[in-house]
């Protein structure tokens, strides 16, 4: 399919004629609403700039499109999704569902290279996937900035905890994270709501631990406790995964976007899907060239600096579809590592079974975040950084108890009355360990544009090269015996360890395509997400991070964001852009 | 606090949302097991299903299976739910699935006609019974029923997702979950964290 023809040629509507006129010209353009775009859009609105914000997406309308409330029975397919569109290959992808309609892309944007497995769950809703996240906010700290330096692996960030720490406080402020001071070596300790509570699972899995030696510890989690500013405390319904209707945890369209828009300072125009950065005589970054998804015609919009935050793959096609006489090879491009450095997180159920202590019991709301309440956090490679057989190390989210539907059935054989009641006397006691493992940077984990390959606008699709490393899969196996034992210890049994990871992809916590670093022949950013390249285009999402840590990353997303869109409000003060 | 007023408004707007939802066309017990206190509700009168995929006696078939698999006894059961209606539905989506349904139908009834010298059923309730147990209980197996096996982990793989998401099926797990509380609920066992000396089972 050829690109859409520009609309410039033969003006037929009022949008197009706007775009004829002289050519306005914003302060700054953003990519993307999400973590990093919402930031960005909030903090550059605030310091008085005039942005212009495009989402591929449209807006959501929590009170019609979230349907978290909903008992399954009032779901047509009862949650399970309407087998004709659903995916049986892909039963377990996240992303659309009968609670949250259109928010969602279903179209894949990307192939993959023999031999690669890759999912790529993409949100295009204004706020992207922070309407739907699974809000665990651990931090980075030196042990992950300075991963390097320890263990000989890879390259250091170019930022130090000691100059991050502030920008962390001020996000932990804004967002609200409900946790405990732990003073772990692999996780600085923050300023905190109060935690959630430990239910019966957590009280009996952390006895275990103990036994064996592990953490077991609340997570840290951006999900309201108790009421923060304007917004109201958690209801603890449980079905945070399908969007929240009272805003009662962090995400962009609740807690930075109406800032945004109250400071008047914000043009947003959604269903425009970023094409490519379009360049000057100097090779400067200009404007976007963007398509409108409804009418499908290309615009342009200008500005002096440009964010992108389109999400670390999307934001790596769009640059490398930014070809031009002066970035042959994609827009910042002259390092070479612009798409090189793909991380991801390896995710796997290590184990699952039950407690036998929670069998026949009285059910309990077990469920009431919808993802982990607590969580096993990095204790490997703690004291020297080569004690395992792997380097670095990860981390592991425990849950279980009453859910809303008895998975566990598989596990019960047979039939009948028994069956019936079996189900029903272990509803409160299944137990699983879902790791979070990082990976290694290799030269065989990329992604370029498939030379053959366009998607349903025309722009070149993206191709991913991607693999387990040995260091992960390392960690997998000793994760399987970790969770094993740690079960085992709380007097758990256990009845299901997973053959495989799920796939690549599924984390959703892609890393490392625009690398930032010191380097302009080795990274694509300065330490600020500046492009070394081209002075006025920014990187705010998390193709900027150097490595993937056993942390998850959408709360550095927005520390990183704040602090570069900052830097940009500075460069506008001092007359630079 | 900002978040006390949450409650009430939410549950009425939830019971909208499920009033609306419950008029999805030809789920009569659906519609029936997820009755709430609602007077519009309260007036639909069940009348037979007409299943959209199965025929009728497949999807008597399947009413039979389903009803074996989550049977009425103290609390209701597969029946009661409804839920060959949701299988029907599922399998009415899903040209793979309708395929492995009508192909395990028809090999059960084949099964039954060859051990048993009718169609299943025609069975007695105890015969049916005894000719699911090597279909479902591995010390049960015998060799040359694989695709009988298969067939029945579909048919309960579906029954379990049709019955434990209506009303009476969370009823009957006591669902704790869509629920509002005031704040995050902790383990009521303080003093006794690795929980050894909890009641006996309720059941």
């Amino acid at each position: 399919m050829s690109a859409p023809e520009r609309s410039r040629a033969s003006p037929s509507s009022l949008a197009e004629l706007v775009e004829l006129m002289p050519h306005r010209i914003y302060d700054v353009i953003v990519i993307g609403t999400g973590a990093g775009g919402g930031m960005a859009i909030k903090t550059l609105c605030e310091a008085g700039l005039k942005v212009c914000a495009l989402n591929s997406g449209r807006r959501l309308d929590p009170h019609k499109d979230f349907r978290s409330h909903r008992m399954p029975w009032d779901l047509k397919y009862r949650g399970f999704g309407d087998p004709q569109t659903h995916s049986a290959s892909e039963p377990d992808f996240p992303g659309p569902s009968e609670y949250v309609h259109g928010a969602w892309e279903t179209e894949h944007v990307h192939t993959t290279a023999p031999g690669t497995d890759w999912v790529w769950p993409r949100c295009s809703a204004v706020g992207g996937k922070t309407n739907f996240w699974g809000r665990s906010s651990a931090i980075f700290g030196d042990i992950d900035f300075r991963a390097a330096s320890l263990d000989g692996y890879d390259v250091d960030w170019p930022v130090t905890y000691a100059e991050m720490a502030p920008y962390y406080r001020r996000v932990e402020q804004m967002v609200g994270v409900a946790s405990t001071v732990q003073n772990r070596p692999s996780n600085p300790d923050g300023i905190y709501l109060p935690p959630m509570n430990f239910r019966c699972l957590d009280m009996i899995l952390q006895k275990g631990a103990e036994k064996v030696g592990v953490p077991y510890l609340p997570d840290r989690i951006s999900q309201l406790t108790v009421p923060l500013g304007t917004h109201p405390a958690c209801h603890y319904c449980g079905n945070c995964t399908s969007g929240c209707d009272v805003g009662a945890f962090f995400s962009a369209p609740y807690f930075l976007l109406p800032a945004a828009e109250a400071s008047g300072n914000l043009e947003l125009r959604t269903n425009a899907l970023a094409r490519n950065i379009v360049v000057d005589e100097s090779g400067q970054a200009q404007g976007v060239a963007y398509i409108d998804r409804q009418s499908r015609r290309e615009f342009e919009v200008y500005g002096r600096a440009i964010v992108i935050a389109a999400s670390c793959l999307e934001t790596t096609r769009i640059m490398l579809n930014s070809k031009s006489r002066h970035w042959p090879t994609g827009i910042a491009n002259s390092s070479g590592q612009l798409g090189r450095n793909l991380c991801d997180h390896l995710y796997g159920i290590a184990a699952s079974g039950y407690l036998p202590q929670l069998v026949g019991q009285p059910s309990f709301p077990d469920n009431v975040s919808d993802s982990s309440i607590a969580w096993m956090p990095r204790w490997q490679n703690l004291l020297h950084p080569r004690e395992e057989k792997f380097i670095r190390g990860y981390s592991v989210y425990p849950d279980g108890g009453c859910w809303e539907f008895p998975s566990y059935q598989d596990e019960i054989e047979g039939f009948g009355s028994s069956f019936k009641r079996e189900i029903k006397r272990r509803y409160p006691a299944p137990i699983s360990m879902m790791t979070q493992i990082p990976t290694l940077t290799s030269p065989q984990n990329f992604v370029d544009i498939d030379p053959q390959a366009v998607d349903s606008y025309g722009v070149p699709t993206l191709r991913v090269h991607f693999q387990w490393g040995a260091n992960e899969l390392a960690m997998w196996e000793h994760s399987k015996t970790m969770c094993g034992e740690v079960m085992r210890a709380a007097g758990g049994i256990v009845d299901f360890v997973a053959d495989h990871p799920e796939s690549p992809g599924y984390s959703q916590h892609e890393i490392g395509t625009c690398r930032m670093g010191n380097d302009p022949r080795k990274f694509v950013t300065n330490r600020f997400g500046q492009t070394h390249d081209v002075a006025n285009l920014y990187v705010a999402d998390a193709s900027l991070f150097v490595n993937v840590t056993d942390k998850p990353p959408a709360f550095s997303i927005l520390t990183f964001s704040l602090r570069t869109s900052e830097h940009i409000v500075q460069q506008f003060r001092d007359h630079t852009h | 606090m900002a978040g006390q007023n949450i409650e009430r408004r939410e549950i009425l707007r939830i019971l909208a949302v499920a009033a609306a939802a419950a008029g999805f066309p030809g789920f009569q017990k659906w519609a029936f097991a997820g009755a709430h206190s609602h007077s519009s509700l309260a007036q639909i009168k069940p009348t037979a299903y007409r299943p959209v995929f199965f025929r009728e006696q497949e999807y008597a078939l399947v009413e039979r299976l389903t009803d074996i698999i989550i049977p009425s006894d103290e609390t209701p059961g597969a029946r009661e739910a409804g839920v060959s209606e949701f299988i029907d539905l599922m399998a009415s989506r899903d040209t793979s699935l309708q395929n492995r349904f009508r192909a395990g139908l028809m090999w059960l009834n084949n099964h039954s006609r060859k051990r048993r010298g009718k169609l299943f059923l025609a069975l007695a309730a105890e015969e049916q019974v005894a000719l699911l147990e090597p279909l479902a209980y591995k010390a049960k197996y015998r060799a040359g029923e694989e695709r009988g096996r298969d067939f029945f982990d579909l048919i309960r793989e579906y029954t379990v997702m049709g019955f434990y998401t209506t009303e009476i099926g969370l009823k009957e797990l006591d669902f704790p979950g869509l629920r509002f509380y005031s704040e995050s609920p902790a383990c009521p066992h303080q003093n006794d964290p690795e929980h050894r000396h909890l009641p006996s089972p309720n059941w």
